[in-house]
């Protein structure tokens, strides 16, 4: 295979399992308002899960313990992944999502990731500590018996299957009445719960969907990397994925498939192109970082909604029709979205 | 010990006495002896009053009389220190919020808060509880029911804002409304709750003569139409004379007096507390 | 006795860094009081403070303390830029408390990789001399490290003296307490808001510099793995509450020093983190105060 063609198999396949994880990082965010900074770590358990449920039993005497030798196939060990971080979800969630208003919960989030990211660089027999898992099993490798190049594609295709099917919940999820009491609590927690909104229920809901997601993503990405440490999920990880769904566009999903393809991939990728200075690749790295913040302050600062605005609900025309109204037709209303409006300013009508 | 059991006991006895006597004698809110203290200050010292069902209750009092601390109480944004709550013979006073909601009481805030970055029918759309489409899911799979659910929501809706003249308005976004529009929003969001209760905060303040004019309108109407009952926290005395059958009204935390506008006139205390001053 | 003598012993170095976490606290719990949204960059002023000591002790040759003075300066008016030029702006426009947090950390990324591309990330020091260690009774200090405690003393001493004794300070307990009721007595609440900023940075640029004294190398990524310790003492001592950040940095400089007595010492900051998760849960508005705030 030519080497541009692999390159851009490898961006493709990135893309798609980064869009898998904003997505799922938009259902917390974007939909339920929730500020997650721990986003990471549930695509990390995802990772570990999937990885340590697949791996064959070990060759006695290499001394790995944290080994389990179960040699599940893919489907279950990626569902049980993502059941894992959604349990770790449903625990953190259950601790503190009620009691906290939304930025103290985001700094428990960032405790939490950071003890369990320190506990598992710390707790070698866990998983591997610092140096990390590897010598995972491809999906579906012994029953397809492919040639690497062709591997390449079939895992391209398969992480594409999984972001379409990501897509399709994740979509069906905004458009129903489930989504719209989400977004409600996301607008004004006290507007929902005098509108009998169960405000603590519906967060936790979409605190341990979004979960659910990363941990699928978690593992699409350890098994195509095949090689997994705490230095590939710092809290930095976490902000890339934030700065991408900022950008891209929150409370959306194609905004968010965008950010990922954006952010994720096309800058991280693309700086890779940056003659390396007599320096390190470090000041590649750094220079990346810095762009990033750069960025989210100019998102926040002229576009908070993101390159793709959340869509305005409209009623489908079809059934607007079946309703049989005979009623006015509306003003065509493409008034812009409103901006966020300081307490002091909202005052009554003249 | 005896004596605290068979007070235990009473105490039981008459939450039950009472709740048999409002639903025979249609009272729909009995609020018996609130307090709610913050700090060192008693805002709510003993708050009693009781709405009756079908009526236009107002609610009046000076700055600082806990008004507005009582209708928190009472809808379950905050908890009260002891007294009791019924509402339709239910006991309501530990209960969180959207539980209160959902069995019928809602309410309206001081500043209006519109769900900003959701259309005017979005807004109406996500109004009401219980629907079968907020679990999860209904929700994905979305059967029938749901769908039937969702189109009587919307005719629903569409109907509410031609009555109150919002159709227009409808895909725009309700923070761009002004703040006229969004007062008639919020009444039209918390009808399509179909209410039992309707506590409204303060809906007049700051409004001109003519939507002042239409709000009462409306709210006469819903009364009368649709048997909503309204306790209305208000300062602006002519309106509340022109629209409540009966006046509550408040002083340093408690209720001073209970009664037509006319007979509250008439009363030393209310004139002292607040009659006067105005 | 063995147990006993190794509690003093962490004990002590808890002190230590008590003291640093002391003058952090204070810092960031002014700050936070008079603005009302988290700054998750505040690590990253420490880190600033730091290496701009690191320049002038290691680059310039200058003595460490000469190094302190101008880390104290110059942070305090970086700290006064940031918020004058992109913090300020942003608050003004009412964004909410969530928005002005995902703003630090924008800022929070700039600052650190800024110091990152000019310095690298390697380990560096400052060419310091710590002194032998003395025994003072159970506990084993070295001079170097009574400095930081007699720096830590004299920050909170002038402190206490600046926000009870000068109109200054009280200007900024009353901004702090009730921003509204600040303004309608007459207060220029947007003067005293960048007064504290240019305070907050002199605290964090001092605090940097004897952190990175006390831990003997640091990287550009200390000051923002310290934050959360820093959160921890503030949240437990109570938000807006200088004072009771002292009390917070005490019991939490001392609970994970002494911890990592029991466990091993790679786990000292998760101890930190677990009394932040605690702090948060069980009483967010510190454990000094009469009613909920949070």
């Amino acid at each position: 295979m030519p080497p541009i063609i692999f390159y851009l198999l490898t961006l493709a396949t990135f893309a798609a399992i980064y869009g898998t994880l904003v997505i799922g990082l938009n259902i917390q965010w974007g939909y339920a308002g929730i500020l997650d900074f721990m986003y990471i770590a549930f695509v990390a358990v995802g990772g570990y899960v999937t990885s340590l449920l697949m791996m064959p039993p070990a060759t006695p005497g290499m001394g790995e313990t944290y080994i389990l030798g179960l040699n599940w196939p893919f489907i279950p060990a990626i569902i049980a992944g993502g059941l894992c971080a959604s349990l770790l979800a449903l625990l953190v969630g259950l601790v503190s999502l009620n009691r906290l208003r939304s930025d103290y919960f985001a700094i428990v989030t960032v405790a939490a990731g950071l003890i369990l990211w320190t506990i598992a660089g710390n707790d070698t027999p866990l998983v591997n500590g610092w140096d990390g898992i590897s010598g995972i099993p491809q999906p579906f490798a012994n029953a397809l018996n492919l040639d690497i190049n062709s591997y390449g594609f079939f895992f391209l295709g398969l992480c594409l299957v999984i972001l379409i099917l990501v897509y399709i919940f994740a979509e069906r999820l905004y458009r129903s009445p489930f989504g719209r009491a989400l977004r409600c609590v996301r607008e004004d927690e006290m507007v929902a719960q005098g509108l009998g909104k169960n405000v603590f229920v519906l967060r936790m809901k979409a605190f341990v969907i979004g979960a659910f997601i990363a941990g699928i993503g978690g593992a699409l990405l350890v098994t195509y990397v095949d090689a997994f440490n705490p230095s590939a999920w710092t809290s930095g990880e976490t902000f890339f994925l934030w700065a991408a769904l900022l950008l891209g566009g929150s409370a959306n999903n194609r905004g968010a498939m965008l950010g990922a393809l954006l952010v994720p991939v096309l800058f991280a990728e693309a700086t890779r192109f940056l003659p390396t200075f007599n320096s390190s690749p470090q000041l590649v790295d750094a220079i990346r970082y810095i762009a990033i913040g750069i960025l989210l302050l100019l998102t926040i600062r002229f576009r908070p909604q993101g390159i793709i605005a959340e869509p305005r609900f409209r009623v489908p025309r079809r059934l607007f029709h079946r309703i049989g109204t005979n009623l006015p037709v509306a003003v065509a209303a493409n008034s812009t979205r409103p901006t966020i409006v300081a307490e002091e300013e909202k005052t009554d009508g003249k | 010990m005896a004596s605290e059991a068979s007070m235990h006991f009473t105490s039981a006895q008459t939450a039950r006495q009472q709740a048999t006597d409002n639903q025979s004698r249609s009272i729909l809110l009995d609020v018996r002896d609130l307090v709610r203290t913050f700090g060192g200050l008693r805002a709510v010292d003993g708050c009693s009053f009781t709405v009756a069902r079908g009526s236009i209750t107002g609610l009046i009092g000076p700055n600082g009389a806990g008004k507005s601390t009582a209708a928190n109480l009472i809808t379950g944004f905050i908890r009260a220190d002891s007294g009791s709550i019924l509402f339709d013979g239910r006991d309501i006073v530990s209960m969180p919020p959207h539980r209160i909601a959902q069995l019928g009481l809602t309410r309206t805030f001081q500043i209006t808060r519109e769900l900003e970055h959701m259309t005017v029918l979005e807004n109406l759309l996500a109004a009401p509880h219980n629907q079968l489409g907020e679990s999860f899911w209904l929700g994905l799979f979305a059967p029938p029911a749901v769908r039937r659910q969702e189109e009587e929501y919307l005719q629903r809706a569409l109907q509410l804002l031609r009555d109150f003249d919002l159709y227009a308005l409808r895909d725009e976004y309700a923070g761009n409304l002004s703040g006229g529009q969004r007062r008639l929003l919020e009444l039209a969001r918390v009808v399509m709750t179909q209410p039992k209760l309707l506590l409204l905060d303060e809906p007049f303040a700051g409004v001109n003569p003519v939507l002042a004019g239409r709000l009462s309108d409306y709210i006469e109407t819903l009364c009368q139409e649709q048997g909503i009952t309204f306790l209305i926290i208000e300062h602006n005395l002519s309106i509340v004379e022109r629209l409540c059958n009966t006046v509550i009204v408040m002083a340093l935390g408690r209720t001073i007096a209970e009664g037509t506008m006319a007979e509250l006139r008439e009363n030393q205390a209310v004139v002292d507390a607040y009659l006067g001053e105005s | 006795m063995q147990t006993l003598n190794l509690l003093l012993l962490s004990a002590g170095f808890g002190v230590i860094t008590a003291s640093i976490l002391a003058i952090a606290a204070v810092g960031l719990s002014l700050q936070f009081g008079v603005t009302n949204y988290i700054n998750f960059a505040y690590g990253d002023l420490l880190t600033f403070g730091i290496y701009v000591a690191f320049v002038c002790n290691q680059r310039l040759g200058l003595t460490i303390w000469v190094g302190l003075l101008a880390a104290i300066i110059l942070t305090a008016l970086l700290a006064w830029l940031l918020n004058l030029f992109i913090l300020q702006p942003f608050a003004d426009r009412g964004n909410s408390p969530i928005i002005m947090l995902v703003v630090t950390l924008g800022v929070s990324l700039i600052l650190q990789n800024v110091i990152l591309a000019v310095f690298g990330s390697q380990f560096q020091n400052y060419a310091v001399n710590t002194g032998r260690p003395l025994h003072l009774g159970p506990f084993l200090f070295t001079p170097l490290q009574l400095s930081i405690i007699g720096l830590a003393i004299v920050a909170m001493v002038g402190v206490h003296v600046l926000l009870r004794y000068t109109r200054l300070g009280r200007a900024m307990r009353a901004v702090s307490d009730s921003p509204e009721l600040a303004r309608v007595s007459g207060i220029n609440t947007r003067f005293i808001i960048n007064a504290v900023w240019v305070l907050t940075g002199a605290l964090a640029g001092l605090s940097g510099v004897v952190l990175a004294l006390n831990v003997a190398s640091f990287t550009p990524t200390v000051g923002y793995g310290f934050l959360f310790v820093i959160f921890a003492a503030v949240i437990l001592g109570g938000i807006g509450r200088p004072y009771g950040a002292m009390a917070g940095a005490l019991i939490v400089g001392i609970a994970t020093e002494m911890s990592a007595a029991f466990i091993s010492s790679e786990y000292k900051d998760a101890i930190a983190f677990v009394i932040l998760i605690i702090a948060l849960l069980i009483r967010p508005q510190g454990i000094f105060a009469s009613r909920g705030r949070a």
